[in-house]
């Protein structure tokens, strides 16, 4: 058993904590803001104006998939560069401004967007402030300035966060010349190389556009290329999102499955794939956007298709490593393995399930990136299905179960209760199995993602069942859910006051069966890999960026903002644009 | 690079799986003709909207046999036109475009899905083989009212649908002695030509006169009552062709009253006192 690691690297544990606490104070907020959606639009229990629901849906999206799952990366991946490179960063003061820029970004987007819950928001720099534009922002809905300079901030944050990680990398290596790059280590490099290639889409959409327009310094921009731009960076995110969880299946499950990874240089491939192919797929998500052309429609189709191949070969390592845990935990037989794996243990199983929920919902990703079929389930309830169980399944149990492994180590104390932590992580499986197959099934019959109230005057065509019991599990689910969040949050924070106690974890990660000696040394080459990526995006990306500002240029065709806090008198001048309104 | 034979086995599967369903979406693409919305239309400024040949008037259009092509604007909070009537057995060409910020175009139950995106047109082209009535939902946030924002898409029989257009004028009252003049004017926005009769009833007495009104093009016809024969007083008179109805009131007034309100010529170019109604679309009654 090796030394605990915040015994051995104390000023990174900080950190790590540190970066732990915002994730996961953004994960309460966010999974309260997801229990009060699941009553409203299923009708169960509103008790906000149907207005407000599109604060907490921004709200819900944005502490989630930015703050909560980023910043959980930033620690997990601090924890694993330290771990595996035996040694913290050259200079802790730029690590600790990262997680300053992450954190004034994310102050800045967060009071932007809870001043929705005002009835009469602040004035600041001259325009209400409000961010009621949900997490992908379409122009021409306009949040204010703060939202965006603090989307910038926290990027900014975040690519400061990636070069740390490879300056202690460059220091490590001019000491150990002739070695492979620890597997932790290179997953991730590759991620942050995949994050600066992706993440150029949106700053360029905030930064140029987006931040100046809301400042009214140009009037107008093209909201096809900004939404373009979004999603240049929108499907390489949901990589960012789960390529944590992938480290943890690749180091973490192995091991507390009671073995070790089964092939090392498949980890490295799959990574390099991720940064190849994550990038040059973004137009699938605008399979239904006039203005781009089929052509390259197609080519994103083939592309996302590829993507299948990272993911297959992981379930296929993960599974090889579990039954190898399992034999040498004395398991047998064709199936009979499965019965050896520690289930007691919540870190396994909370990541057995996060990965069998996620190999369901790969599939239905497919139904998605199948663009002729994308018809039937675009910005339908599908679409928030395949979200949860991927996003908040497979990263977000994930991470809740790998966190239950690595708390004890990061704090010095026993996890306060095993059982409790095992009843927490099935408790999500279930809540998710009722919300999201639901979800799924309603969004086959058209009912709409993102809305506060998907009935109509019409009645949806319900194939097997009916609306109220479709309603009934979202609620069921959600409300699982959320009880589920709150046990983990509770489990947490009496561990980390759990002062008087032995951390009874082992956090040594034993070398793969097949190590990096058997793989080509190419495959730690991250400038060949880079240079491809950078190619493929801009085969991927070039001429329809190209068309769209030949089209309708770089400004857009005279677009008016339209800014999301409206008073009544201005939503009438809208809506009745013939009909002078004269204030009473 | 040592690969365990499993792994190469599973490698090969999930190769043939991906082209399996590259080659189905291929498939739906150039064997079943499911084509994407693409850039065919040109960009249009959301102020020049109102003055669009297309979308100045939001309507549905009869192009061939069959055939047909609906101009939508999508706006916070509505559809126009609202409801969209379309012919069963039609093949109808959807043109959206948004003046203010990206809504969604969908109609749960089908396939018809489509962003509509400001300065873009959406171009989407849809079979309708069976009548039926749906809802037209918005499925992108557009804002405080997004949930409110709904139409309705009607594909209505093919022997009950039309695109014919009543309109009549009429003065609302008239001198003792004068004629009382009905100008029945008809819209025919199919492309065959529709022949029909012109029912008029005003107090007991019943008009009826046939008419030809060639494919897309407007006839009108006058309908002269002398006023003695109806008497003074209050005469309610209807107005059908093919189901559609307009009604009014027309007054004969007492002898010795001041006939300013008369307009010689009948042509209702006072509009203060002419009665128009319009209705459009819609099928038979």
């Amino acid at each position: 058993m090796t030394a605990l690691f915040v015994d051995e690297y104390p000023a990174q544990a900080r950190l790590v904590r540190a970066a732990f606490l915002t994730a996961f104070t953004a994960f309460g907020v966010g999974a309260l803001f997801g229990l009060i959606q699941a009553l409203h639009r299923t009708d169960v229990f509103r008790f906000l104006e149907s207005e407000t629901y599109y604060t907490v849906l921004t709200g819900h999206g944005v502490f989630l998939v930015i703050t909560f799952a980023i910043f959980f990366l930033v620690g997990l991946y601090q924890w694993a560069v330290t771990v595996s490179l035996e040694r913290g960063p050259v200079d802790m003061r730029i690590s600790w401004t990262w997680y300053g820029l992450m954190s004034i970004g994310t102050l800045l987007v967060a009071i932007s967007i809870l001043a929705g819950f005002l009835d009469d928001p602040p004035t600041v720099l001259g325009s209400e402030l409000s961010a009621d534009v949900l997490f992908t922002f379409y122009a021409p809905l306009q949040a204010h300035p703060l939202f965006y300079a603090g989307l910038a901030t926290f990027f900014i944050g975040i690519w400061l966060a990636g070069a740390d990680w490879f300056r202690t990398w460059w220091v490590w290596k001019g000491n150990h010349p002739d070695e492979r790059i620890p597997l932790p280590t290179f997953m991730v490099l590759m991620t942050m190389i995949m994050w600066y290639v992706g993440s150029i889409g949106v700053v360029v959409a905030i930064v140029v556009f987006l931040l100046p327009w809301s400042l009214e310094i140009i009037e107008s921009v093209n909201p096809l290329l900004t939404r373009t731009l979004f999603w240049y960076f929108g499907h390489m995110v949901v990589y960012f999102w789960v390529l944590p969880a992938y480290l943890l299946w690749y180091n973490v499950l192995p091991k507390v499955s009671g073995g070790r990874l089964f092939s090392d240089p498949l980890a490295r491939v799959v990574f390099i794939l991720f940064v190849l192919l994550s990038t040059p797929v973004g137009i699938h998500h605008q399979y239904l956007d006039p203005g781009i052309a089929e052509g390259f429609k197609f080519i994103a189709m083939t592309n996302t298709m590829f993507l299948l191949l990272p993911s297959l070969l992981t379930a296929f390592t993960v599974v090889a490593s579990m039954e190898h845990g399992a034999r040498q935990l004395g398991g047998k037989g064709t199936f009979g393995w499965l019965r050896a794996l520690p289930w007691r243990n919540p870190a396994f199983t909370g990541m057995a399930l996060a990965g069998a929920v996620f190999a369901f919902g790969g599939f239905t990703g497919i139904v998605n990136a199948g663009m002729n079929i994308n018809y039937l389930v675009h910005n339908s309830l599908w679409v928030s299905g395949h979200i949860h169980t991927q996003v908040g399944t497979a990263s977000a149990l994930t991470f809740m179960a790998g966190t239950y492994w690595l708390i004890p180590q990061l704090t010095g104390n026993q996890l306060i209760s095993r059982r409790l932590g095992l009843i927490q992580v099935v408790l999500w499986f279930i809540g998710i199995v009722f919300m999201t197959n639901s979800m799924y099934r309603a969004g086959l019959f058209g009912v709409p993602r993102r809305t506060a109230e998907p009935q109509y005057g019409f009645e949806y065509d319900v194939g097997v069942g009916s609306m109220a019991e479709l309603d009934a599990q979202i609620a069921l689910g959600g409300t699982l859910l959320f009880i589920s969040a709150m046990l983990f949050l509770g489990l947490l924070l009496l561990t980390v006051f759990n002062t008087d106690s032995e951390p009874i974890v082992d956090g040594s990660i034993p070398p793969a069966l097949s190590g990096p000696e058997d793989s080509p040394r190419v495959l730690d080459n991250l400038r060949l890999w880079t240079a491809i990526a950078l190619v493929l995006v801009a085969l991927a990306y070039t001429l329809p960026l190209a068309a769209i500002v030949s089209r309708g240029g770089l400004l857009g065709p005279d677009v008016n903002p339209f800014p999301v806090v409206i008073d009544g008198l201005k939503i009438l001048q809208y809506v009745l644009p013939s009909i002078e309104v004269v204030p009473i | 690079m040592r690969i365990h034979t499993y792994e190469k086995l599973w490698l090969v599967a999930s190769m043939v799986l991906i082209v399996g369903f590259i080659a189905t979406v291929t498939y739906g693409s150039v064997g079943l003709g499911i084509t994407m919305i693409g850039d065919d239309e040109s960009t249009i400024a959301p102020d020049d909207i109102g003055d669009d040949d297309q979308f100045g008037e939001p309507r549905v259009e009869q192009v061939g046999e069959d055939e047909y092509e609906a101009y939508v604007i999508a706006q916070t909070w509505t559809f126009q036109p609202d409801p969209i009537e379309v012919p069963a057995g039609s093949k109808v060409t959807f043109y959206v475009t948004s003046p203010d910020v990206v809504h969604g175009f969908a109609v749960p139950g089908t396939n018809i899905n489509a962003m509509v995106i400001p300065g873009e047109t959406a171009q989407l082209s849809v079979e309708f083989d069976e009548p039926g009535e749906y809802g037209i939902i918005c499925n992108e946030y557009c804002g405080a009212g997004h949930h409110d924002m709904e139409g309705e898409l009607i594909v209505q029989p093919e022997d009950e649908f039309d695109l014919t257009e009543l309109t009549v004028e009429a003065l609302e009252s008239v001198e003792p002695g004068a004629d009382v003049e009905l100008t029945v004017t008809i819209e025919n926005g199919e492309l065959d030509p529709l022949e029909t009769t012109v029912d008029t009833e005003i107090s007991n007495e019943t008009i009826q006169q046939d008419i030809t009104v060639e494919g897309d093009s407007t006839e009108n016809i006058s309908i002269t009552i002398d006023s003695e024969d109806l008497g003074e007083g209050d005469h309610d008179w209807t107005v059908s062709v093919d189901g559609y109805e307009e009604t009014g009131t027309v007054t004969v007034e007492p002898p010795g009253t001041d006939g300013n309100e008369t307009d010689a010529d009948g042509d209702g170019d006072d509009s203060a006192d002419t009665k128009t109604n319009e209705t459009t679309g819609g099928g038979g009654t």
